[in-house]
């Protein structure tokens, strides 16, 4: 009797334990499928609202999103794929895209190009040959973007500086700034800064160079004057009081609202094209504000711009709906209602059917990126390889805190930033 | 789980006359069977601290060993992770400097701060109990994001810092606005005022302890003429030593482990003067995805902890007074 008692007691919680467990596992539904993203409040609106239409199209596809910021998405990305609990559709960015394939976590999608279940019919090849990685197509662009300058033309005339060349360098820059300073009294840059990473690499595309050699196992470059000129000059724009020094533009906080050039505090400012669109509406219709390419070096033997995929959707391997999964991206990338929606906010998007149907009806801030994209797309020089592993550890680890900072809080020598720069960046590389 | 056995027992007694072994293999039997139902009890807590807690401690004590990497895997390196910790990571020297100056600041000001409050409301003031709860409530919700957000736009850190309620102020009194993230030397001042301003629990200790001290004592003193100071240093300090021992080695630790303040209010910035020991293992952990450095570093963290709070315990005997202790 006793142990009868016993028994059931023991049966009863094994029973209780596997009831807890089960429940969680039947709670998942085999008809959903999973769509991530990284972006800012009002892409997730416009996302959002694309997905809810795909739904009403799709009664039997039930789409279950995430969303995050580009760096809180990719902690995610990376903890889902080490547990194999990738999302179906999932955004990817060209500085990761070739590891990411390479790792064998995406499926190639020439399958569905070549059935038509994603139709790059209206798509030039220029706009498709950034997602391939080793001849394999592994994600579908989402918009083509490049490097600007933002000029604020009203304090251009009040200064009465004349508008730079489309070609213009850096000493052009660095003239025009003293200007821009000494008759207005307001900053002729402020920030974020020009020290960026991605102006390197823009400095180095423009010399006819690239930022990695070929395997990656090395930088592409072994002349590191071009950088120590750049760093020197913006020193002596801090100095001349021309442009704000990071502990001047620490005051100013991130996010577009809050940039100088929308305050009025700056006359220029350095965005990527796809990312204008909320500075230009922070600043408000009475302002004007124009596009313009980066400068270059002077002795550039090309332009300092290249086309770049601004983000990708993949497939991941672990998806099991892929046919779903691409019929999606299909609707994303041809749909022209999903894209009167999303209105170029990703970037210019990449098919001609799309492009003509929203140039159409562009808004102000809409015709000037076409414009700029249009303009730049004439002398654009190539796209440098995809980044190698290990770059994402040079940009948080080695060029911001070791180099970047401490030469534009003049705590050490530009010559020195630059040697502790190249030894420990190819400290990292050479692990490749 | 041996009563209700022993009552069944009790509702069977046995028939049979027992000899030494059969009472044996019976009790052993009952033992095991009676062990098992104990087990499946707390066996919630078992799995949950199995899986949540002994197995990854022992997998990052593995992955210190090896190089892994979340998206690229990783082999055994042996020790290269804490050579590379000790001899080449620029930024690991860093971390260990802004978080010892930290610890150093942070906590002997906290300690008294909340002393010095404790001993304010340790009187039978009226209202001195609706004190007590409202001097607390920073320390309930200090830990939190919330908070750290708050504290960020006090100092100005969303929008134009001279908008900042204390820059305002500062504004006000005459003085110069202080760009108080945008400096090396004021950005880690805003996160020791926060740990300053979180005194809640230690001073809660603090007032038990004040609570404990007994007041003939403090009679004995007046008799032999001792006034206030006198009595503080006399009386208060040497019989709170064990309670400010203990707040003492509790805050070291939680000074050493600081995270969400950093990482919400300055991000380290600038020029890594708050890049946190914590903060900078998350960073290497969950932005650059190099989980055997990180774990590397979390095992040399808990040695550092260790290593200070048996230090503390070792000098304690030459400062830490116990009444009940013989001689």
């Amino acid at each position: 009797m006793r142990s009868i008692k016993h028994r059931a007691l023991i049966l009863l919680s094994v029973v209780a334990l596997l009831l807890v467990m089960g429940s969680a596992a039947l709670a998942q539904d085999v008809q959903q499928m999973r769509v991530v993203w990284w972006g800012s409040q009002a892409r997730h609106d416009r996302t959002i609202a694309v997905v809810e239409m795909y739904e009403a199209a799709h009664p039997e596809v039930d789409i279950v999103y995430e969303f995050a910021n580009f760096n809180d998405y990719w902690t995610l990305m990376n903890t889902q794929a080490a547990g194999g609990e990738l999302a179906c559709v999932i955004n990817q960015d060209y500085a990761y895209l070739a590891e990411w394939a390479r790792n064998g976590l995406l499926q190639p999608l020439d399958p569905f190009v070549e059935s038509g279940a994603i139709d790059l019919s209206a798509v030039e090849d220029v706009f498709i040959a950034g997602g391939r990685v080793d001849d394999q197509l592994y994600g579908v662009s989402l918009g083509t973007n490049s490097q600007s300058i933002i000029i604020d033309v009203d304090a251009f005339e009040a200064a009465g500086v004349e508008l730079p060349p489309l070609d213009w360098t850096w000493d052009d820059f660095e003239a025009i700034a003293l200007q821009l300073h000494e008759s207005l009294g307001v900053w002729a840059y402020g920030a974020p800064t020009l020290g960026d990473d991605q102006i390197w690499t823009a400095m180095m595309v423009s010399l006819g160079l690239t930022p990695f050699n070929e395997d990656g196992t090395a930088l592409g470059f072994s002349d590191d004057q071009p950088i120590i000129d750049h760093f020197s000059r913006l020193l002596r724009l801090q100095e001349a009081g021309a442009i704000m020094t990071p502990e001047e533009a620490s005051q100013y906080a991130t996010g577009p609202e809050n940039s100088p050039i929308v305050a009025g505090a700056a006359a220029m400012q350095y965005q990527w094209s796809n990312q204008v669109v909320a500075i230009f509406s922070a600043a408000g219709e009475d302002r004007h504000f124009r596009l313009w390419p980066m400068p270059r070096p002077a002795n550039a033997v090309g332009s300092a711009n290249y086309l770049k995929p601004s983000m990708f959707f993949s497939i991941s391997a672990t998806c099991d709906m892929p046919d779903v999964a691409a019929d999606f991206i299909n609707f994303f990338t041809n749909s022209t209602e999903a894209n009167d929606i999303l209105a170029a906010e990703r970037g210019v998007p990449i098919s001609s059917v799309v492009r003509e149907h929203l140039a159409a009806n562009l808004d102000a801030v809409g015709t000037e990126t076409f414009t700029f994209l249009e303009t730049v797309a004439e002398t654009a020089s190539p796209i440098f390889p995809p980044n190698p592993p290990g770059y994402n550890d040079i940009r948080n680890n080695v060029w911001t805190p070791l180099f970047h900072d401490p030469v534009l809080y003049g705590q050490i020598s530009v010559e020195e930033g630059v040697a502790l720069f190249r030894s420990e960046a190819e400290a990292i590389l050479s692990a490749n | 789980m041996s009563e209700p056995s022993a009552v069944l027992t009790g509702l069977n007694p046995p028939q049979e006359t027992l000899t030494p072994e059969i009472r044996a293999k019976r009790k052993s039997k009952d033992f095991k069977r009676n062990n098992l139902v104990g087990y499946l009890f707390v066996s919630p807590w078992l799995i949950g601290f199995f899986l949540f807690a002994f197995i990854p401690i022992a997998i990052s004590l593995y992955l210190a060993f090896t190089n892994y990497h979340l998206l690229r895997g990783g082999e055994w390196v042996g020790l290269a992770n804490f050579e590379r910790m000790f001899t080449s990571d620029i930024r690991y020297g860093r971390s260990i400097l802004a978080t010892f100056k930290y610890v150093i600041l942070a906590v002997p000001l906290r300690l008294v701060f909340a002393l010095a409050v404790a001993l304010l409301l340790n009187t039978k003031r009226r209202g001195v109990y609706w004190f007590r709860a409202a001097y607390y409530i920073p320390s309930v919700i200090g830990g939190s994001v919330a908070v750290a957000v708050m504290w960020r736009q006090l100092f100005g850190g969303d929008g134009r810092v001279s908008e900042g309620v204390i820059n305002t102020f500062i504004g006000v009194l005459g003085f110069e606005r202080i760009n108080w993230f945008g400096n090396p030397d004021t950005a880690i001042w805003t996160l020791i005022l926060l740990a300053i301003w979180q005194f809640g629990s230690p001073m809660l200790i603090f007032l038990a302890g004040l609570r404990q001290i007994p007041s003939e004592l403090y009679e004995a003193a007046s008799i032999d003429g001792a006034h206030g100071w006198q009595k503080f240093w006399g009386v208060t300090l040497p019989l709170l030593t064990p309670i400010i021992f203990f707040n003492f080695i509790m805050q070291m630790i939680a000074g050493f482990r600081v995270f969400t303040q950093a990482f919400v209010i300055t991000g380290g910035n600038p020029l890594d003067s708050t890049l946190f020991y914590a903060l900078y293992l998350y960073r290497r952990a969950f932005n650059d995805f190099q989980m055997g450095y990180a774990s590397a570093m979390a095992w040399v963290l808990l040695l550092i902890i260790g290593f200070f709070t048996a230090i503390s315990f070792r000098l304690s005997k030459y400062w830490v007074f116990y009444e009940t202790k013989e001689g």
